[in-house]
């Protein structure tokens, strides 16, 4: 248990450089916007109590607002990132089988269930990044396709973080 | 008593969901870029430490870019000192025997090189991030300039590090004017394009033509007068039918930023003690 939790925060401060030196700076095609650091919040176990998942929600946020100089938004939209989670792992799992599960992740879950609760998540980070950005400038059409755009790639960096990872998590959790 | 217990445990999280959606709020909806706290930006120790080490990796990337921008501003320099040069001579020949001095004039203004260690252009807001804080003698509100023309305005300061407010900010307003006619407009981002931004509010009357370079109008003590901002790249359409907006396309290339300069002007806190009038509101007519 120890030794899979400093595993887990050792990955996190890994993720976080990552987000903040590599992918803050990735743009592609003016639209697509990796946000990779979430990986981390979807990762938690599922038997963590809600409080420590909304806080980790909004101290991950805030460490890449630090870096980034948004200012609140990935706070924000961290946190409610972070209460949505329950739901929509509810949504995809048979209560019984919530209750079962320790972890969050492909060898638990199975990949098709893992694959769409990851989607759904970034989906949902991406929506709630964008509009609260858009706050300042409305443009529906850009908007819209920065979402899917941004989803598409992050749950793409997401999947394959997983694959590299997902051998060590399976072994020790 | 039991009942408000069994509540608080039950509906604890959404309690914990509503503090942390207000704090961030707050920050979110601060919209003073001026009053944001130094630990909380990219100027903080923490992240600045962080850009500093990927920084001294990532600077030798677009040297190349560089070098050939430097290249090109040292010729237009040496050419403009040529001039000045000549123009001195014929002033000298011209003023034998009066002994004015001018060195006066010339030492307002003094240059702070600091490096970029962070830097966005994809962003809504972007701010950059310079290795140059209060020990070097920054302060907020200053003006910040590359080789080729403009950059933003310090905005936090730290005391190894300073944020900068990016051009590329539509928090960002700054004042100039077309060179050859002097017409003054009002310059600002408008989110679409890394490379390009609006000058508006330009009186009706104005002339202008296609490749006409803007610089700053020097009407605020940030920035000296004649700073090269960029060239008109056409007309762009107003809202308000009493002034008209250009397109600009930018001199600063923000995706290769390293060194700047920032501007420190020595007349700086005596013209905003001049132009703040104390009795402001008592006196209008």
């Amino acid at each position: 248990m120890a030794r899979s939790t400093l595993q887990f925060i050792i990955l996190t401060i890994i993720i976080v450089l990552a987000q903040v030196i590599v992918f803050n700076h990735v743009c592609l095609f003016d639209v697509a916007m990796p946000f990779v650091f979430i990986y981390v919040l979807l990762r938690l176990p599922m038997s963590l109590n809600v409080n420590w998942v909304l806080t980790a929600g909004f101290l991950l946020g805030l460490l890449i607002d630090m870096f980034s100089d948004t200012y609140g938004m990935n706070a924000l939209a961290g946190t409610v990132l972070a209460q949505c989670r329950q739901y929509v792992l509810r949504l995809y799992l048979a209560p019984e089988e919530e209750s079962s599960q320790q972890e969050t992740s492909m060898h638990s879950l199975g990949t098709e269930v893992y694959a769409k609760y990851l989607l759904t998540m970034t989906l949902l980070y991406c929506c709630l990044i964008f509009v609260i950005e858009a706050f300042s400038f409305f443009n529906p059409v850009q908007l819209m396709l920065r979402i899917v755009a941004s989803t598409l790639l992050s749950w793409s960096i997401m999947m394959g973080i997983d694959a590299l990872i997902s051998k060590q998590f399976g072994r020790t959790g | 008593m039991r009942n408000l217990l069994y509540f608080l445990l039950r509906y604890g999280s959404w309690f914990l969901f509503g503090l942390y959606v207000v704090l961030s709020g707050i920050m979110l909806f601060n919209t003073n870029p001026y009053q944001h706290y130094v630990y909380l930006t990219s100027a903080s120790r923490v992240s600045s430490t962080v850009y500093g080490v990927a920084n001294n990796v990532t600077s030798y990337f677009s040297l190349r870019e560089i070098n050939d921008d430097l290249q090109r501003r040292n010729a237009e320099l040496e050419m403009q000192i040529l001039t000045l040069r000549e123009m001195i001579s014929r002033r000298d020949e011209q003023l034998a025997g009066d002994t004015m001095m001018v060195d006066t004039v010339l030492s307002r203004y003094r240059f702070i090189i600091g490096r970029v260690i962070n830097n966005s252009i994809n962003r809504r807001h972007n701010y950059i991030t310079i290795m140059k804080g209060t020990l070097d003698g920054v302060k907020p509100e200053m003006g910040v300039v590359d080789q080729n023309g403009v950059v933003g305005i310090v905005n936090v300061v730290g005391p190894h590090t300073c944020r900068v407010i990016s051009l590329l900010n539509p928090n960002l307003r700054l004042s100039c004017k077309v060179q050859k006619s002097e017409h003054v407009g009002s310059l600002v981002w408008d989110g679409k394009d890394s490379r390009t931004a609006r000058l508006e509010e330009l009186p009706r009357h104005a002339t202008f033509a296609k490749g006409d370079t803007i610089v700053t109008s020097g009407y605020s003590s940030v920035f000296p007068a004649g700073v090269p901002v960029g060239r008109v790249i056409g007309a762009d359409t107003e809202a308000d039918a009493n002034f008209f907006a250009l397109r600009i396309e930018l001199f600063t290339d923000f995706s290769t930023l390293s060194m700047v300069r920032i501007i420190d002007d020595a007349l700086g806190p005596e013209l905003k003690a001049v132009e703040t009038d104390p009795e402001e509101e008592s006196n209008i007519y």
